[in-house]
């Protein structure tokens, strides 16, 4: 079924360290309380950091994909003989056991047709691993596939939970908090920190939805995505890469940076990355880009690599549903680089209709996805 | 690219109409026993990267010539790569660093995802368009050309450089790597630059 090519999210939920659900994660965000604590799940050993935002116990990430998926569709009040031939776009983060596995073909494939054969959805998933760019690509190319025809109903899911490879191996990269909290934009910040994604979106063609009469949370109004065309895993450092996104964002939308009432940014913490997002949403916001609210929620539920984009679309529809913006935490002080309208303090409210939700990744790869008010 | 090359939203059924893509230039590695693979500034451990660059510069040299890409292509042209195993060796390395519990060496931190190879070729070939690497469950080609595909009926890229490559898994087997640079008709155009 051809459509426009906008999108609406009709069902969604997420599991991060804040607990399973929607509820939890909603009010972590808004109260600006951070979820990290002491690693649990294995012992970081000669690392220099030593937090990370998980969950308690030992999740499986398949069984808490397929829990998420379940509830989304749910929530989307979706049938169950609606799910056949359904599109299932998975955002995963490399399985460690993969490394460990001669047959590693078998691993993450593995994980995902299991997935999609106990949800009952897409016969082939396809699996986007383009590091911290991974969801929020999946939902840009299912919103593609409505205008293209391809499609008028995709699931996105995306899961990752804190591995001791990846620990390991941003730890030797320097890029983790030692103190133990994210600081996005602020003085003094040193870093990221890892923790719990999983989440699942389902999104309709705007037609699709109208037809059924779906519950429209959200409606994805415009995407931008670009690169940088500038080095192995560092920004360009005058943001142009990701202000071009943010520009292709608001031009399908026919937006007005004016409108834009919430920025959740990638803000990853650490002191060159932010540096470049401020100065990407000065040029591409221009003189709006000192009044916008700006937060990034990785200061509370970490970094989820491949999931992060999802994770953080969700808590951005969240944000504009329930009217109040989600805290930048961990701030320390202002930085004459990252020169923004930072929420600093719960109870913050939201104004204008859309919000933009931002992420990218090693290799400069950038994206932009303009979020509606429904 | 601007973002007044960007369709608004509501015309893109209209964008989609449009004479679709064709395969501009393609390359392979290894195209004879004994290909070797140049080794690439930064990368270490494993040929995964290094692969991907070789195959991918084949390709894009057959059509732009000498790096970088002349900028008006250059800015709309965008790279998906797909590998069914990923960069299989420098996650054995991680897995070993860790299982021993050393430390991880802190250059596998910048080739520790396929993005960063990609940051290495786009810089080089001044290529700003989008980036995409996927892990493609079935016909990894055909995958990868329909998320191709996607970036330029969308209206995001003109043109995709796709890069299919995977690492040998047993003894007797090879590294391989395809690329197919695909845009539209009119880039094979003599004047189509003036």
């Amino acid at each position: 079924m051809a459509d426009s090519g906008q999108a609406a999210i009709t069902g969604m939920a997420a599991t991060t360290a804040f607990g399973r659900g929607l509820t939890p994660v909603l009010d972590g965000v808004l109260a600006g309380t951070p979820a990290f604590g002491g690693v649990t799940r294995f012992a970081p050993r000669r690392c220099r950091a030593n937090a990370a935002a998980e969950l308690p116990g030992t999740p499986v990430l398949a069984e808490e994909l397929a829990a998420v998926i379940e509830a989304a569709w749910a929530a989307a009040g979706l049938a169950d003989g609606q799910r056949a031939g359904c599109p299932l776009l998975l955002a995963l983060h490399c399985d460690p056991a993969a490394a460990r596995d001669p047959d590693a073909r078998q691993v993450t494939g593995d994980t995902a047709a299991a997935v999609a054969g106990r949800c009952g959805l897409g016969a082939t998933p396809r699996i986007y691993m383009a590091a911290c760019v991974a969801a929020s690509t999946a939902v840009i190319d299912a919103a593609a596939m409505f205008a293209a025809g391809q499609a008028s109903r995709v699931v996105v899911a995306a899961g990752y939970l804190v591995d001791a490879d990846s620990f390991a191996m941003f730890d030797a990269g320097r890029s983790l908090a030692p103190d133990g909290q994210v600081r996005p934009f602020s003085a003094g910040r040193r870093g990221m920190l890892l923790g719990d994604g999983v989440a699942a979106v389902v999104l309709e063609a705007a037609a699709t939805a109208a037809h059924r009469d779906a519950p429209v949370l959200a409606r994805l109004a415009g995407w931008g995505r670009s690169g940088d065309a500038y080095h192995v895993c560092q920004p360009r450092p005058d943001g142009s890469g990701l202000a071009r996104a943010v520009g292709m964002a608001l031009a399908r939308a026919g937006a007005d940076p004016a409108e834009i009432g919430y920025v959740n940014a990638n803000g990853t913490g650490t002191p060159f990355s932010d540096a470049s997002e401020a100065a990407a949403l000065h040029t591409a916001l221009g003189a709006r880009a000192a009044l916008t609210p700006v937060s990034s929620t990785k200061s509370v539920h970490g970094h989820a690599l491949e999931a992060s984009g999802l994770v953080e679309l969700i808590v951005t529809v969240l944000a504009l549903r329930s009217g109040q913006l989600p805290v930048n935490a961990g701030f320390l002080g202002p930085d004459d680089e990252c020169r923004l309208d930072l929420v600093l303090t719960p109870g913050r409210e939201r104004q204008g209709r859309y919000a933009l939700s931002l992420n990218a990744a090693f290799g400069g790869a950038n994206t932009a996805l303009l979020v509606e008010a429904a | 690219m601007s973002s007044s090359t960007v369709p608004a939203i509501g015309d893109l059924a209209t964008e989609l109409a449009s004479p679709g893509p064709v395969v501009l230039a393609q390359a392979e590695w290894p195209t004879a026993p004994g290909d070797t693979l140049p080794g690439v500034p930064g990368f270490v451990t494993s040929t995964f990267s290094p692969l991907v660059v070789e195959v991918a510069q084949r390709c894009l040299h057959a059509f732009f010539g000498p790096a970088p890409a002349d900028p008006a292509r250059g800015e709309r042209t965008g790279v998906v790569l797909a590998s069914s195993t990923g960069d299989l060796a420098t996650a054995a390395a991680v897995a070993q660093a860790v299982g021993q519990e050393r430390r991880v060496p802190p250059m596998l931190f910048y080739q520790s995802t396929p993005n960063a190879v990609v940051g290495y070729l786009t810089a080089r070939w001044a290529l700003s368009g989008p980036v995409v690497c996927t892990v493609p469950l079935g016909d990894a080609t055909a995958d990868a050309r329909a998320c191709a595909d996607l970036l330029i009926r969308s209206g995001d890229a003109d043109a995709v450089l796709v890069v299919v490559a995977d690492q040998a898994r047993a003894p007797h087997q090879s590294d391989h790597a395809a690329a197919l640079l695909i845009g539209p008709g009119s880039w094979t155009e003599r004047d189509a630059l003036t």
